[in-house]
């Protein structure tokens, strides 16, 4: 039954989704389709959380999830705000691409969640992350696109800004991903941050984007540099998120639920 | 092209001096590491680390008093001193976030520069230390005069570096002991990894030890191997009453299921005795073969597990459950001759007498009749100073959340 709503829901978003970058000039009707979209994971994402009894936060399958739903709220409301209908057209093809790895992969939807898991952290924590990560991609888009500009000799510095707030609004979700992580650790074991591989790669992650918004601070002009810096970043960003798992470090890591039987 | 560059180490010190710095730093470090390994048994406590901290709090304002027109000050409270320590941090956690880090008993380059227990070594803490004078430095230059713009700023690295020197410092004051609780006594001694016992200000009474478990799962097992069989996903379903599922090519019907049981002759009863395990009876067809069916169960400390033979590859069994909660109910004495009732879980400590109780284990073997409770106690002095820096990061990640690009944007005016 779960997964066949999943189809259900993930066809409704797939197909108003696709449909909407069909009408790219009807602003209210795509805008519309887009919402649909929204929606219908959402809807979708309630009825796991009920029907699961505990919020869908365990697997890498249902983290996907919330990434979909999350990275199309933050594309259209980046559109409202900035009016880049690419970006929107970005967010909702990485919305896509979570949902088809999910279709391809699906993922035993077992009851089971550990004890340690059980806290109260343990939403607000993921889902800052996942809408941190969000922004962090979408700069990255801004980023490889400013890139591409530099080389036709097109660059503005508008790109610049939206880069800048996107990796503000990022870095702030990601600092509150570490600290309510630190937090829970401290709550669940009794200490803050152990070095754990997931939390290593987290750390290095935050130090990248901390060297983009220093390195912007100082010389706001010197952009290429910087942008360079904020693609570089996320590539630590994505070993922090998928690549942990295959390191020779994260055999001891607490952070690899998904590997358990 | 031509472009003038400037010659190394000619003031004003940018990018290049600060990267060499950093790096030199590590490479003393690691030159240290090589030639006198740090022990990373010892640590710095009270009150030698109040005493340190203050020394090192009384130089750094001596610096800035005497020296704050200095080149050197400005270098330091500069963005490309930052930027460098920054990055050579970020290097060594790199290598941190490859390398497994465990202890090794083997002789070789990793462990001569202790490139496996990274965080107990000199690199780390001289980069560490430097990027705490950075930043001390950074807060200084910015606060002082202050201005009302800059609260944002200083809020998040004040944040930060008090968060950094709490955790540090108070590393060596944090005492992290465990207890073993048995029903019905009272335990005050607790022990460390090293097995040294410490008497505590607090004993502790375990009334009741409960684990709450989910259902157990059925599964397919290879039987000459016992290796779970998986050609397909899931593998493992949770057994529920009159549940008829698929588990590969075996269609599965629940009979009866009986949480807590007992078997007595050629069929299990509800039991409610010491040990009693759950135990299912299921039905199994396939396309081809009649149904079969049979009694499972996962057994108990001190009852067999039974499994059914589905045909000469493969068997049919019940996973031992899993905990779903595991809690103790436990009367808790201080020297003052109070007592009180709580309850111990995991993720809900409990605070006495400035200690931190943590639900930890029991004895898996004896699963949900285990009468040993494992607790973890915490003494954390250092903790509120480190939740203040926590706290100051969480209002300057607000701040800059609200703010998002302005911050460039005015600095480009």
């Amino acid at each position: 039954m779960i997964w066949n709503y999943f189809l259900m829901a993930a066809g409704v978003s797939s197909a108003s989704w696709i449909l909407s970058a069909f009408i790219p000039k009807k602003d209210i009707i795509r805008n519309l389709l887009v919402l649909i979209g929204i929606l219908s994971m959402a809807v979708y994402i309630g009825f796991l959380w009920t029907s699961l009894e505990r919020p869908p936060l365990r697997t890498l399958g249902e983290t996907r999830l919330w990434y979909s739903l999350f990275i199309s709220i933050i594309g259209l409301i980046t559109y409202f705000r900035w009016r880049y209908l690419w970006m929107l057209y970005y967010c909702l093809f990485m919305s896509l691409l979570f949902l088809f790895i999910n279709y391809l992969h699906p993922e035993n939807f077992s009851k089971t969640l550990m004890p340690a898991l059980q806290s109260p952290w343990f939403v607000p924590h993921v889902v800052v992350y996942i809408i941190s990560y969000a922004f962090l991609a979408a700069s990255t888009l801004v980023a490889v696109y400013g890139l591409y500009q530099v080389k036709r000799e097109k660059f503005e510095a508008k790109y610049m800004q939206v880069a800048d707030n996107l990796v503000y609004l990022g870095f702030a979700f990601l600092t509150f991903g570490l600290l309510f992580g630190a937090l829970w650790a401290k709550e669940a074991w009794g200490h803050y941050w152990t070095w754990d591989p997931k939390e290593t790669w987290a750390f290095i992650t935050w130090m990248g984007y901390l060297v983009y918004i220093h390195r912007r601070y100082q010389k706001p002009g010197k952009y290429v540099s910087a942008l360079w810096i904020l693609a570089l970043a996320f590539v630590i960003l994505l070993v922090c998120w998928f690549g942990v798992n295959y390191l020779p470090s994260a055999q001891f890591s607490v952070h690899t639920y998904s590997m358990q039987p | 092209m031509s472009k003038t560059t400037k010659p190394l180490w000619q003031n004003p010190w940018g990018y290049a001096e600060s990267f060499l710095i950093a790096f030199g730093l590590l490479l003393i470090g690691f030159l240290l590491e090589f030639t006198i390994q740090s022990n990373s048994g010892t640590s710095i406590r009270y009150p030698m680390n109040l005493i340190l901290g203050g020394v090192f709090l009384t130089l750094l304002l001596v610096f800035y008093g005497l020296l704050k027109k200095s080149k050197l000050y400005l270098f330091l409270s500069g963005i490309p001193a930052s930027i460098g320590a920054i990055s050579m941090l970020t290097l060594l956690v790199i290598i941190m976030g490859v390398t497994p880090q465990v202890p090794m008993q083997d002789k070789n380059l990793i462990t001569k520069l202790s490139l496996n227990q990274l965080t107990t070594s000199w690199p780390f803490l001289f980069i560490n230390f430097y990027l705490l004078v950075i930043l001390a430095f950074v807060i200084i230059r910015k606060s002082f005069p202050f201005k009302w713009k800059n609260w944002g700023f200083v809020c998040s690295h004040l944040g930060l570096w008090i968060t950094i020197f709490a955790a540090g410092l108070g590393s060596g004051d944090l005492m992290r002991l465990k207890m073993d609780l048995h029903e019905n006594k009272t335990e005050w001694k607790a022990y460390d990894d090293k097995g040294n016992y410490y008497e505590l200000p607090l004993a502790i009474k375990l009334n009741d030890f409960i684990v709450d478990e989910f259902n157990p799962k059925l599964a397919v097992v290879e039987n000459e191997t016992g290796k779970l069989y998986e050609p397909s996903k899931p593998s493992m379903i949770m057994i529920e009453k009159d549940l008829t599922a698929q588990l590969h090519n075996w269609s599965v019907t629940i009979g009866e299921f009986l949480p807590l049981s007992g078997r007595a002759g050629d069929k299990y009863h509800p039991l409610h005795d010491f040990g009693a395990a759950p135990a299912a009876k299921v039905s199994v067809s396939t396309n081809s073969a009649e149904a079969l069916t049979g009694w499972i169960s996962c057994g108990s400390f001190n009852r067999p597990h039974e499994s059914l033979k589905l045909n000469d590859n493969y068997s049919l069994l019940m996973t031992v459950p899993e905990p779903k909660k595991f809690s103790s109910e436990v009367t808790i004495y201080t020297p003052d001759g109070k007592k009180e009732d709580k309850v111990l879980e995991v993720n809900k400590p409990q605070s006495v007498n400035g200690w931190k109780i943590y639900q930890l284990s029991y004895d898996e073997k004896m699963g949900k009749y285990s009468s040993l409770s494992v607790v973890e106690v915490v003494k954390d002095p250092w903790q509120i100073y480190v939740y203040i820096g926590i706290f100051m990061m969480m209002i300057g990640a607000i701040y800059m959340f609200w703010r998002g690009n302005k911050v460039t944007i005015n600095s480009e005016q």
